[in-house]
């Protein structure tokens, strides 16, 4: 998440020297010198992001353990990937994730901010912003295990249940083939909601006030400027949260192979925590790769759309 | 976002050509096949006139490599070990033990492997020629007397099939399985340890018609699949088993006699015999409850006999699974750490005199004060009379004199675990019938081989 808005202030921060309208007489020097400036980030991108996709379509292509020789195998392992109802399920789950990896945190999002701006409360304002992005500075990992708890038998989620005289809903949440993916997918939404509201105050900060006074003199409620006012204003900040949470739903895993392993049976098994099981668990580094390969693909499929969308509406 | 687009757009005649070069030059990098080459090579057989039982008296260093829930057992052997040999000095490296069941395979292959580690994967490693064969050491120090049981589970023939062929490791000592019961819930029961299927039935009807968990299981981590094992063990018998586990050709689990075996703990389940939350309950939350008393047993191993005596003291006893029509016992049973020699290790000789000292009444002592079964043969070690721990060592003693020691199914391939999990949480949500249960097992197996 952070290296893609990490890359953007990057971007930000280069973009004018590297443009070089200023000083067009020295166009040919500069530029090389800015390569020059670019080169150990360069090579360390080519080297640990570029070198194993490259590698990682290669070995695709093949039936390998990962230690001894290989076997060329042409597309077999793309077409297991495709074929194999097991495979092809996980990438359902995933797609199903985005419910609450995206719409949840974003919707939240959108409508916690709006809350806060129609409040006004300065010390509010500040207190919400920091509780909210709290789930932010603590891992995954962390997260999922602390969630662990809440949702088994005894844990917090039973124990509200029953303090609320709903003790028939009660269950290991994380044990029931039902209920095990959309609580884990609850531990998204939770990760999520802080990242989106937080993003999408800021974006709200940068609305000009005299729009929102103007809409108020001419008579609309908090709905009519939600919707002409905060939402078109806001369409480059919500482009990036959906961007980013769709991207952490399909390719989730850490939160996944530390709340269930994908399980109980393999009714959370995500493409992230198969290809960790396939790669290093079973040695399969072949197929692994293959599935690695068509889940980027899938994933740009999905995003390159959505940003133009973003970018056009 | 905008920013940055604007920043590639505005740069992508100078940007394409640069990162063109440097990704035919990374594509170059990785053009030939991978996996050739590398520690195929390494030489697995040692002269066995080059060896020796002697080690001198010159300095040596040997590195040992091990999971790191291992680390306090084998610290002491070490401890023990160069006490004896003065001159060797053992390293240590550990890793979390499930990376290291799956790193090993890499770090044997590296350029500064190990001389002594934990193999799991046995044949799928001797098969890399990584392995060093044992074969000479063997003769020297007269491994090849040891009990055929043991035996077996060092062994690979040149097909990869387990059980048979040269010997590749030695084992620091045994894991062991049985079942743990609560004395105070069983006196409260008025029920006796079981040692049929018919007592064990009997006692979990009656603990669970007095409104008592029968058996406490943390399925989230595989728990049921222990008393799958335990009634398979029974009704398939110890060959069968370890055939399917060794790889044997045309071995399966999906015959009548296993059905009949998933088909009783079926109906357990049924009979609600299951703590109903155990998909969702791991092995340490499970063994915890245990220790409550929320249940009357716990199937588990003597991985957990140190925790339960710390914590139950003598409230706690152990058992082995009840014996089947064979009428002698038998009990999924299978190394503590399988230690072998790497084929690029440098000091063969010292890790050799290492593998043997893991015989020694010294070393299995160390091993049986830690709640394992002890490696090799000789006098039952010392353990505190009436305590947890002795009652695992009669079992284990018990099961070694019948010759009674079969192997985890979840360990005849590096992938089944996931699959013998995932489809017993099916079986324990009655969402797979029996048949299907392992026809699924058996079909993941025979791709996993293939």
């Amino acid at each position: 998440m952070s290296s893609i808005l990490g890359t953007a202030r990057v971007g930000e921060a280069v973009g004018g020297p590297v443009g070089g309208r200023a000083r067009p007489r020295s166009r040919r020097t500069t530029s090389w010198s800015g390569w020059l400036f670019a080169l150990p980030a360069l090579v360390m991108y080519v080297v640990f992001v570029l070198r194993p996709i490259v590698t990682a379509f290669q070995y695709s292509f093949y039936d390998w353990d990962g230690i001894t020789a290989s076997e060329f195998v042409g597309i077999e392992n793309y077409r297991r990937v495709l074929t194999e109802p097991e495979l092809l399920g996980t990438i359902g789950h995933s797609f199903f994730l985005i419910i609450f990896f995206t719409l949840i945190p974003v919707t939240g999002g959108l409508l916690i901010a709006a809350l806060l701006q129609e409040l006004k409360l300065r010390g509010l304002v500040t207190t919400a912003r920091t509780l909210l992005f709290l789930p932010q500075i603590i891992p995954g990992a962390a997260a999922a295990i602390a969630w662990v708890w809440m949702f088994s038998s005894n844990g917090a989620v039973n124990q509200l249940l029953r303090a609320i005289g709903l003790e028939s809903l009660t269950r290991a949440w994380l044990g029931d083939f039902t209920w095990a993916l959309p609580s884990v997918g609850v531990i998204g939404s939770w990760l999520g909601l802080g990242f989106c509201t937080i993003l999408l105050i800021s974006g709200m900060g940068k609305i000009d006030g005299s729009i929102y006074e103007a809409a108020r003199l001419d008579g609309a409620g908090f709905f009519n400027t939600f919707r002409s006012v905060t939402l078109p204003g806001l369409r480059h900040e919500i482009g990036v949260c959906v961007t980013i949470t769709i991207i952490a739903a399909l390719a989730s895993f850490d939160i996944v192979l530390m709340s269930t392993q994908g399980g109980p049976g393999s009714s959370t098994m995500v493409p992230g925590v198969l290809i960790y099981q396939l790669g290093f668990t079973e040695s399969r580094v072949g197929l692994a790769s293959a599935v690695g390969i068509v889940l980027t693909v899938l994933i740009l499929a999905v995003i390159l759309p959505i940003q133009r969308f973003f970018r056009e509406v | 976002m905008t920013a940055a687009h604007r920043w590639i757009r505005g740069t992508r005649h100078r940007l394409v050509p640069g990162a063109a070069a440097l990704v035919a030059a990374s594509m170059l990098a990785a053009c030939s096949s991978p996996g050739s080459g590398g520690a195929g090579e390494a030489d697995t057989t040692v002269d066995p006139d080059a060896i020796s039982t002697e080690v001198g008296d010159e300095e040596v260093e040997i590195t040992l490599y091990d999971g790191a829930g291992l680390k306090a057992i084998d610290d002491a052997l070490i401890e023990a070990f160069t006490e004896q040999y003065p001159n060797i000095t053992v390293k240590t490296r550990f890793d979390p033990d499930d990376v290291q069941a799956q790193n090993a395979p890499r770090v044997l292959a590296s350029d500064d492997p190990p001389d002594v580690a934990r193999i799991n994967a046995l044949s799928d490693i001797v098969g890399n020629n990584q392995l060093t064969n044992l074969d000479p050491y063997a003769e020297a120090y007269g491994w090849n007397e040891l009990p055929e049981g043991q035996l077996a589970m060092y062994r690979v023939d040149d097909e990869g099939v387990r059980g048979s062929g040269s010997q590749y490791t030695v084992a620091s000592g045994f894991v062991l399985t049985g079942i743990y019961y609560n004395k105070d819930v069983a006196a409260e029961l008025g029920v006796e340890p079981p040692t049929t299927l018919e007592e064990l039935e009997s006692t979990m009807a009656a603990a669970k018609d007095a409104g008592v968990t029968p058996i406490m299981s943390g399925n989230q981590t595989g728990g049921a699949t222990f008393a799958v094992q335990m009634m398979m063990n029974n009704t398939v018998g110890k060959q069968p088993i370890n055939d399917w586990v060794f790889n044997v050709p045309d071995a399966t689990v999906d015959t009548p006699e296993a059905l009949e075996a998933v088909e009783i703990v079926k109906g357990w389940v049924d009979d609600g015999y299951f703590n109903d939350d155990a998909n969702g309950t791991d092995g340490t939350v499970a063994l915890g409850r245990f220790v409550e008393g929320e249940s009357l047993y716990f199937f588990s191993g003597s991985w957990d006999a140190s925790a339960l005596q710390d914590q139950m003291g003598d409230k706690v006893g152990f058992v082995l699974a009840p014996v089947g029509d064979s009428g002698s016992p038998l009990g999924m049973s299978d190394p503590v750490s399988n230690f072998g020699i790497p084929a690029q290790s440098d000091q063969k000789d010292a890790a050799a005199a290492f593998l043997n000292f893991l015989l020694s009444p010294e070393a299995r002592q160390i091993v049986v004060d830690t709640g394992a079964g002890p490696s090799g043969v000789g006098d039952t070690p010392e353990t505190e009379p009436g305590s947890l721990k002795a009652e695992v060592q009669d079992a284990f003693t018990q099961l070694v004199e019948a010759d009674g020691q079969v192997q985890f199914v979840q360990n005849a391939t590096s992938g089944i675990n996931a699959d013998w999990l995932s489809q017993t949480q099916e079986l324990l949500a009655g969402r797979v019938s029996p048949a299907d249960y392992l026809a699924n097992i058996q079909g993941a197996y025979e791709e996993q081989l293939q």
